[in-house]
């Protein structure tokens, strides 16, 4: 068995779940790891593309520092501004989107805002939407990257800063005016979860080599669907490790750990 | 289809009255009516255009990423000049405010901020922007909040002078009930699209690579939200690295970004976006951001503002002019930082 890390296996489960030919947009850290491994793998002809309006940079000078690091414009083909971004994905050019928060609520809501009820005077600020909610809206499938932590899978979001299925309702996300069909996979160390289709809730679909069940439900504040048969998530190979390592050599992403 | 939409978030708060930030769609036409629009040299101090064109109350749209191709100089100008009851206007942003902030924090009767709307104040991997945090968190300012998209599309909006554009966005979550924006029923379609307002700030202040003295800009790297903004904005203020001839702008006049006539100050500022990057031109000064942000850090953890005056102290008010502060960057920090650029081809001629 090889080792790796929790952020290693996150990077892993993103790579693996995405499809070759398809556009992926990619915040800071995880997302791009993931898809540059996509990349070297099993997915040689998929699109990176970067909120700034870079599409399908080379990434040759290192893994940029940030979604607006000018190492993430070098060698694309392709190379405007945010509107061009975020409007081709209005349009429906884009495929996935990878986003991330401090919190998630059962229908895939996330918040990126605020913590406390208070809008106007919070616990704590938290950065802002920034490109998350726009591309919850409007990618067709988003993959949420968050570590599993009871503080983060909570009954109620503070905010919601990107849309997942809203109060799960028929038809909130069309009601609400955006044309992304939602949250689609949530991705930690320990667990891949889906979302049931009837229900729109969050459903449990794979747990990580020696992990319980209990051990996941036990790391969250709701419960998830729980289907008659949960599958083991895949584990990297030393290959797919290598390749990791080659992209993230400084381990600024892979090398972080997860307080248990 | 209109109405009956459940927010699950957020019941304490309340739709604004809407109001506009900043100047109106009618106030932002007449300035551009009343302008000279024939090709002038522009160009003049910092000093000289900030004490012309910001004012107190006025809502000044910044430009740039996060900390990329950010109009640092401008900024330190406008705290050395002092200025109140500001309204800032962004995107994503990083350095740029979260000195702002800590400038009112250190002292509210030279520089404050009464409201801000964005989507996005943080520094990504090196951590959330401290003094902007405790602002918010001690609720001292107002804030509105949309996504990168929304402030984007708002800034093109006023840039095609329409006073309002629609989002496939934002409708369903919590900015819905907090921001500006209204969702209306579509007269062609029946369903349901969010409306933004567009969004005029007082002054643009933009950095970009190269521009000629009528300030015809050339970007290069990501064009951020910078064109929008410019052409938003009532009046523009540009930040170069160089000037180039405009022989040059009229060999490639597809490469002008943003036109001389909505510009109205070019001031030539070598490392004008420094600690941020400048594509073609150098990268972040990561210990410098790590530095203004342990300071900030550090007034948050003992409330003590020691920190934060010292470097407010060194880097701004005791610098004239935006050359004395970068005086104060070894000669090797700037080296490396242009080596880490890795020299990205740009057009010169």
């Amino acid at each position: 068995m090889v080792d790796y890390g929790p952020y290693e296996m996150i990077a892993y489960t993103g790579s693996r779940l995405l499809e070759d030919g398809k556009v992926v947009f990619v915040g800071t850290g995880l997302p791009m790891i993931a898809s540059i491994h996509a990349q070297r793998t099993h997915a040689p002809n998929i699109v990176l593309l970067f909120e700034v309006g870079s599409w399908g940079p080379s990434l040759e000078l290192g893994l940029p520092y940030s979604v607006g690091d000018t190492r993430a414009c070098v060698k694309s083909c392709y190379l405007k501004g945010l509107a061009s971004a975020f409007e081709l994905a209005q349009r429906g050019f884009v495929d996935y989107g990878f986003i991330g928060g401090a919190q998630i609520d059962v229908y895939g809501n996330v918040n990126s805002t605020v913590i406390g009820d208070n809008y106007s005077k919070p616990n704590v600020r938290l950065p802002g939407s920034g490109g998350a909610g726009a591309m919850a809206a409007n990618c067709e499938k988003t993959i949420v990257i968050i570590p599993l932590e009871k503080r983060r899978f909570v009954r109620k979001v503070d905010f919601i800063t990107s849309i997942g299925y809203g109060d799960g309702s028929e038809g909130y996300r069309r009601r609400s005016g955006v044309r992304g069909s939602g949250p689609w996979r949530v991705v930690t160390h320990m667990a891949l979860f889906g979302f049931d289709e009837a229900t729109r809730r969050m459903k449990l679909l794979e747990v990580a080599p020696g992990i319980q069940v209990d051990d996941v439900l036990d790391r969250m504040d709701f419960e998830p669907i729980i289907p008659q048969e949960v599958k083991r998530m895949k584990e990297p190979t030393s290959k797919d490790l290598k390749i990791l390592r080659e992209v993230d050599p400084e381990r600024l992403f892979l090398g972080r750990d997860i307080k248990e | 289809m209109k109405g009956g939409m459940a927010n699950p978030a957020l019941t304490r708060c309340r739709k604004k009255r809407f109001e506009w930030w900043g100047p109106t769609f009618e106030e932002a036409r007449k300035v551009a009516l009343s302008k000279s629009k024939g090709l002038k040299d522009k160009r003049m101090s910092l000093k000289e255009s900030v004490k012309k064109f910001v004012r107190d109350g006025a809502n000044i749209g910044i430009g740039g990423f996060v900390n990329t191709r950010i109009p640092v100089a401008a900024i330190h100008e406008i705290i050395r000049y002092g200025v109140k009851n500001l309204t800032l206007s962004f995107h994503s942003q990083a350095y740029a405010v979260d000195i702002l902030c800590g400038a009112m924090i250190i002292d509210e009767n030279n520089l404050s901020i009464e409201r801000v709307e964005l989507a996005y104040e943080a520094h990504e991997m090196l951590g959330l922007a401290p003094c902007f945090r405790y602002l918010v968190e001690k609720g001292l300012i107002e804030l509105d909040d949309y996504t990168n998209y929304g402030m984007t599309a708002r800034f093109k909006a006023a840039a095609m002078g329409v006073p309002f554009i629609p989002v496939m966005e934002e409708g369903g979550t919590s900015m819905e009930t907090v921001n500006r924006g209204r969702m209306i029923e579509c007269p062609f379609t029946g369903e349901n699209v969010y409306l933004l307002p567009a969004c005029h700030p007082t002054v643009g202040l933009i950095h970009v690579q190269m521009a000629d003295i009528y300030g015809n800009c050339r970007i290069f790297g990501t064009l951020c939200t910078c064109p929008e903004i410019a052409q938003a904005s009532l009046h523009t203020i540009v930040t170069t690295e160089v000037i180039i001839p405009n022989e040059n702008v009229r060999r490639y006049p597809n490469l002008t970004e943003i036109p001389w006539f909505i510009v109205d100050a070019v001031v030539e500022q070598p490392w004008g976006g420094y600690p941020g990057a400048v594509y073609g031109f150098y990268w972040y000064d990561v210990e410098h951001l790590r530095l203004w942000i342990k300071a900030g850090r550090d007034f948050r953890k003992t409330g003590k503002t020691d920190a934060l005056e010292n470097y407010f102290n060194r880097y701004v008010f005791e610098c004239e002019t935006f050359d004395d502060f970068i005086s104060k960057v070894p000669y090797k920090t700037l080296k490396r930082l242009k080596a880490l650029d890795g020299n990205r081809p740009i057009i010169w001629d």
